[in-house]
């Protein structure tokens, strides 16, 4: 459980960055929290020639609110989503969903780039991102910045639409109206665990999103169920169009079959409880 | 809590003085062990099942800067002496060897080892060893393991029956197993490994000028491991020393010698050089050892009322390819223990260990713990089937304190122990009536599902088995009196340096403080047992008292001598010896020790100098404690997962020595018992492929998996001079089956069953089919 030799490299500014990564090419790895990198290298699952280590990068950690979007830079702490009062003012269900993570040491080292780039299909930051309807910042060698949709960044399990070269910098979620309800929910085997399966979801007036995780080999957006939501359907209505079409993976921990019915009664759940916040909250 | 047999240190809840270093970061681990001129070692290991080895190229390894060697079964096995342990040197096992020759036999086997100047090297040239392996089809379903046409394990063998033990079935037996109420059932408990959170690991130094081989090693046996060095490597045994420092837990795993240590120790001797093995935790949970995997169709024949007539157990236990020791199985102690507590005239079984390509069984804290899963799941479904109570079947089967002695049906003796107390307190503690109660209203109101099981069994430790029945204590009073006590133990967790101090404290009337244990070094302890099979109390306990007696003795004759008092009027108390009733005549205790070594003139004419004795004690055949786990659950309808609401633990292990210790260890085998039946599995796919093989998929319980363990005890003294009984394993055996049984309580309410562990959402979920 040793790594195989690597190089390793402390940039500090984003150009920097970006340069190792063209120079490098696919022989070269961000490492932000290492806290999903380390173990896979560790295990020699994967390997890289050259290790960019992106923690020095002032300009990647902290977050801002950018008119009606919150900016979280991609190297912020996940413990940072977890504690700070303006997160959970701003985007709520960034605060509900963090504590889901892991364990709190696993979440003062975890980035909430590292998360979304790394793009595990039971991780609560991406179905949060697809809920909401982030945008992800990617920036390329050239200095160029593009932004995807989560709905595009994710494309399967550990693969996002981000070239190997490019540096996730920041994720945008849209700071949703005050009259808004959101609840996640999820079910893993033992507190801290990856999901078996979950849900996050949010309603506001004319405007619903649900994304579940753990049953896919990405986040998975319900559509059909976010329409019936909005066309006020109960939430057992919601939770049987959202699980409708799923094809969720079975392993040691878990069937598909009882993934999808453990997602249907966390929809449920979840929905119920979102509405119950939006009806508080206004 | 203090018991009404509570000594001035035997019965107190002494601090454990092991915690301030190993709590602080200054325990001394193997791995902290670190020698001029270290090398370092991995093992490539096999990813096949069962194969046939094509090729092994060592060539590119050996090249790579840093590799001292790459050593394969040519190297290495044709050297190699005996590896089964001591105990079971005759007893025919798998044919064990040190690297993988010809063929592979389970994933994880290792093929080649390798030798570098780190770690990071060895891993490095690991990934350069070419291996070829022609895969064959390998033997994964143990209960089809003897089947015709089904490969062979070992093809020496000729067959994959390791061991099998029959009792016959008499005409009586039969004719309760043809009765009208006979409930018959099938168990199965998944596999299961140790996980000591310090892996196996080993460093070892041989000399070639001076000839001797020192070990430092993870192990729960020094003298054991101290034996089988010198059998492996044939260095003679008086040349081979082996220290175990800290040992960061075992629960069986490091009992005896395993493979890999021994491997090691064989190229240090063959190489000359000093080398390093530690265990990764990969290496840990493929390729240590495996346990539990048990299988048992169980049949209870009852009268009328529910009293059992009669039993029988056909039990299969899964060997994997190497076991630790023998056959690895404890299958006979499981048919001869299966009526437990209970009263019952006839019994009969049938008990075989089979061999499969995957990692060896090997012990795990309660080796035969299934005869408690098997027959207290039997007792619900029984009770269930006979429409009772399972408290209440309990209660009328339960072997009565008055009726002891009993023979159990088997032959084995059961007496000083007290299941029906155990049973009575636990009930009484975790409110068994009132949650019955609540149980019917919370599932008739808000239709939850909560339940409540029960676990009780008796435990015998054992001192049938040599050497596993003895140890040996040597006493020494140092001149200025503080006694260092020698004890050929292997402590892993239990506090020994602590308990064993209050037992000398206590027998030589001192201050605790003034008493040292040292243990886990074979060159500095008389040859011993180790720690294990719950024997520490009792035989190591014992063999203190035994060398406190005639150190006691002594101290007086010359107590006696300087007062010109009679022996037989003079004690020990406080520190100081007196004449009994007039404590103004006394000689201190330094003053006799000191007199011992400094001032011998001032000795009883013809003493021999000196304040000292080794004495032995050799267990009876058996001492059995006891004890009733309680446990509550609510199950999630929706999602299929189990929370436990409350744990209760009433046990009997005579004379507490120190009852936070007990609890301690009563605790640490609950959680195993919880992680084994909740989340803990070991998983193989059809081919032999490990797929559980790091904590992300192999699920240890935590702390927030985990409630707060409510304690009752009972003592019953065993006959043993301090009255103490093994308690070590308990916590692991009584568990499994309260959680079970809970669990199968509360799904009985909407009719379903179980009747497997692990109980996971999808066995939940499975059984609650009718629910979706
Ligand atoms: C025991 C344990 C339990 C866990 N449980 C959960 C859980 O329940 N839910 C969950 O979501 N996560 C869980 N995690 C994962 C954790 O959240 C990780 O922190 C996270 O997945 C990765 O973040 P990181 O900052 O550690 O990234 P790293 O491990 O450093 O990197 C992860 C991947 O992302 C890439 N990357 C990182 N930053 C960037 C960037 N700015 N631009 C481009 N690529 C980048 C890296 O190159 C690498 O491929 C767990 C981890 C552990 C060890």
């Amino acid at each position: 459980m040793k790594p195989a030799p690597f190089e390793y490299h402390a940039p500090e500014t984003i150009h920097e960055v970006c340069g190792l990564l063209a120079e490098h090419g696919d022989e070269a790895k961000v490492l932000a929290g290492g806290q999903s990198l380390v173990p896979m290298l560790a295990l020699r699952l994967t390997r890289f020639e050259h290790l960019v280590d992106v923690n020095r990068v002032a300009a990647l950690s902290g977050f801002g609110r950018e008119n009606g979007t919150l900016v979280v830079r991609a190297c912020t702490r996940q413990r940072v989503m977890e504690r700070d009062a303006a997160i959970a003012a701003a985007v709520p269900l960034l605060a509900q969903a963090t504590p889901l993570i892991g364990h709190f040491q696993i979440r003062n080292r975890g980035t909430v780039g590292g998360s979304l780039a790394h793009a595990d299909p039971a991780s609560e930051y991406p179905a949060v991102a697809v809920a909401l309807g982030a945008e992800l910042e990617l920036a390329s060698p050239g200095g160029a910045v593009r932004r995807l949709t989560a709905d595009d960044f994710f494309v399967g399990t550990w693969t996002t639409a981000a070239e190997p070269d490019e540096l996730l910098v920041a994720a945008r979620f849209p700071v949703w109206p005050a009259r808004s309800g959101f609840a996640i929910e999820e079910v893993a085997r033992r507190h801290g665990d990856f999901a078996l399966a979950g849900v996050a979801c949010a309603i506001t007036d004319g405007r619903a999103g649900i994304a579940l995780f753990g049953v896919g080999s990405t986040p998975v957006r319900a559509r059909d169920a976010e329409e019936a939501w909005l066309a006020g359907a109960g939430a057992a209505e919601v939770a049987e169009s959202a699980v409708r079409d799923l094809d969720p993976p079975a392993d040691v921990h878990a069937t598909a079959s009882t993934r999808t019915r453990i997602a249907r009664h966390l929809v449920e759940r979840a929905v119920t409880r979102a509405q119950e916040g939006q009806r508080v909250a206004g | 809590m203090t018991t009404s047999t509570a000594g001035r240190f035997v019965g107190q809840s002494v601090k454990r003085r092991e915690d301030p270093r190993l709590l602080t970061g200054h325990g001394r681990y193997v791995d902290d062990v670190v020698l001029p001129g270290m090398l370092h070692c991995t093992f490539v290991r096999s990813d096949v099942a069962r194969g046939r080895i094509i090729r092994v190229d060592t060539e590119a390894a050996a090249a790579l800067d840093g590799v001292t060697a790459v050593l394969t079964a040519a190297d290495l096995n044709p050297h190699a002496g005996n590896m089964q342990p001591t105990l079971l040197l005759t007893t025919p096992g798998a044919p064990l060897r040190p690297l993988a020759d010809g063929d592979v036999r389970f994933v994880g086997e290792p093929i080649v080892l390798i030798v570098a100047s780190s770690r990071y090297v060895a891993e490095d040239a690991a990934d350069l060893v070419e291996v070829e392996i022609d895969s064959d089809p390998a033997v994964i379903d143990v209960e089809h393991a003897l089947d015709d046409g089904v490969p062979i394990v070992h093809p020496e063998l000729g067959t994959n029956l390791g061991a099998e033990m029959v009792f016959p079935i008499s005409p009586e037996l039969e004719a309760v197993l043809a009765g009208d109420n006979v409930v018959r059932r099938i168990f199965r408990q998944h596999r299961h490994t140790p996980v000591p959170m310090e892996t196996r690991g080993v460093v070892v130094e041989y000399e070639p000028s001076v000839g001797e081989l020192h070990a430092w090693m993870s192990t729960q046996n020094p003298h054991e491991a101290k034996q089988a060095m010198s059998r492996v490597t044939g260095v003679p045994a008086h040349l081979v020393r082996v220290e175990g420092h800290d040992v960061g837990g075992g629960f069986g795993q490091k009992f005896f010698t395993p493979r890999e240590e021994m491997t090691v120790a064989l190229a240090a001797r063959r190489l000359g050089r000093t080398l390093k093995w530690i265990e990764d935790r990969r290496e840990n949970l493929i390729a240590s050892n495996h346990a539990r995997a048990d299988v048992a169709e169980c049949t209870f024949a009852l009268d009328g009322d529910g009293r059992l007539l009669g039993t029988y157990i056909d039990h299969i236990e899964d060997a994997g390819a190497f076991p630790v020791g023998a056959t690895g199985g404890a299958g006979a102690l499981v048919g001869l223990l299966f009526t437990g507590p209970y009263k019952c005239a006839l019994a009969s079984l049938r008990t075989r260990s089979v061999w499969t390509n995957t990692c060896g069984r090997g012990a795990y804290r309660g080796p035969w713990m299934f005869e408690t899963v098997a027959r207290e799941q039997m007792v619900d479904a029984a009770a269930r089937a006979m429409g009772m109570d399972p408290l209440d079947w309990r209660r009328r089967n339960v072997i009565p304190t008055a009726e002891l002695p009993y023979t159990l049906p088997t032959g084995l003796p059961l007496d000083m122990v007290s299941p029906s107390e155990t049973l009575e307190q636990a009930a009484e503690i975790i409110g068994y009536d009132a949650f019955r109660s609540e149980q019917r209203r919370l599932f008739a109101e808000e239709g939850r599902l909560v339940g409540i099981g029960l676990g009780l069994y008796v435990e015998p430790s054992t001192g049938m088995m040599d050497p596993m029945g003895t140890e040996t204590a040597v006493v020494r009073v140092n001149p200025n009196g503080q006694v260092t006590v020698a004890l050929g133990t292997g402590a892993h967790g239990q506090g020994i340096e602590t308990t064993m101090a209050q037992v000398v404290a206590e027998e030589l009337g001192i201050d605790y403080e003034d008493v040292t244990i040292v243990q886990g070094d074979s060159a500095v302890t008389a040859y011993g047992r180790g720690t294990g099979g719950s024997g520490t109390a009792v035989i190591a306990g014992n063999s203190c008292r035994n060398a406190c007696a005639v150190v006691r003795a002594k101290a007086i004759e010359i107590a006696a001598h300087l007062m010109e008092a009679a022996p037989d009027d003079l004690e020990i108390a406080d520190a100081q010896i007196a004449v009994r009733g007039t404590p103004t005549r006394s000689v201190a205790w330094t003053e006799v020790a000191r007199i011992a070594h400094l001032e011998t003139a001032r000795l009883p004419e013809g003493m021999e100098v000196g304040l000292e004795a080794t004495a032995t004690f050799k267990a009876p055949p058996f001492s059995w404690s006891n004890a009733c786990h309680a446990c509550t659950v609510e199950i999630d309808r929706a999602t299929g997962v189990v929370s436990i609401l409350r744990y209760v633990v009433s046990e009997d292990c005579g004379v507490m020595i120190n009852p936070m210790i007990v609890e301690g260890q009563v605790a640490g085998g609950v959680v195993q018992g919880i992680g084994g039946t909740l989340y803990e599995h070991f998983v193989y796919d059809d081919d032999g492929n490990p797929l559980t093989t790091t904590f992300m998929d192999y699920l240890l319980p935590t702390t927030t998996e985990v409630p707060t363990i409510e304690y009752g005890h009972v003592e019953t003294p065993s006959p043993t001079p301090g009255g103490h009984k093994g308690m070590g394993e308990g916590g692991a055996i009584g568990s499994p089956p309260a959680i079970f049984n809970a669990v199968a309580d509360a799904l009985a309410l909407v009719g379903a069953t179980i009747d497997r562990t692990p109980l996971t959402p999808d066995t939940i979920l499975g059984a609650i089919t009718t629910d979706a």
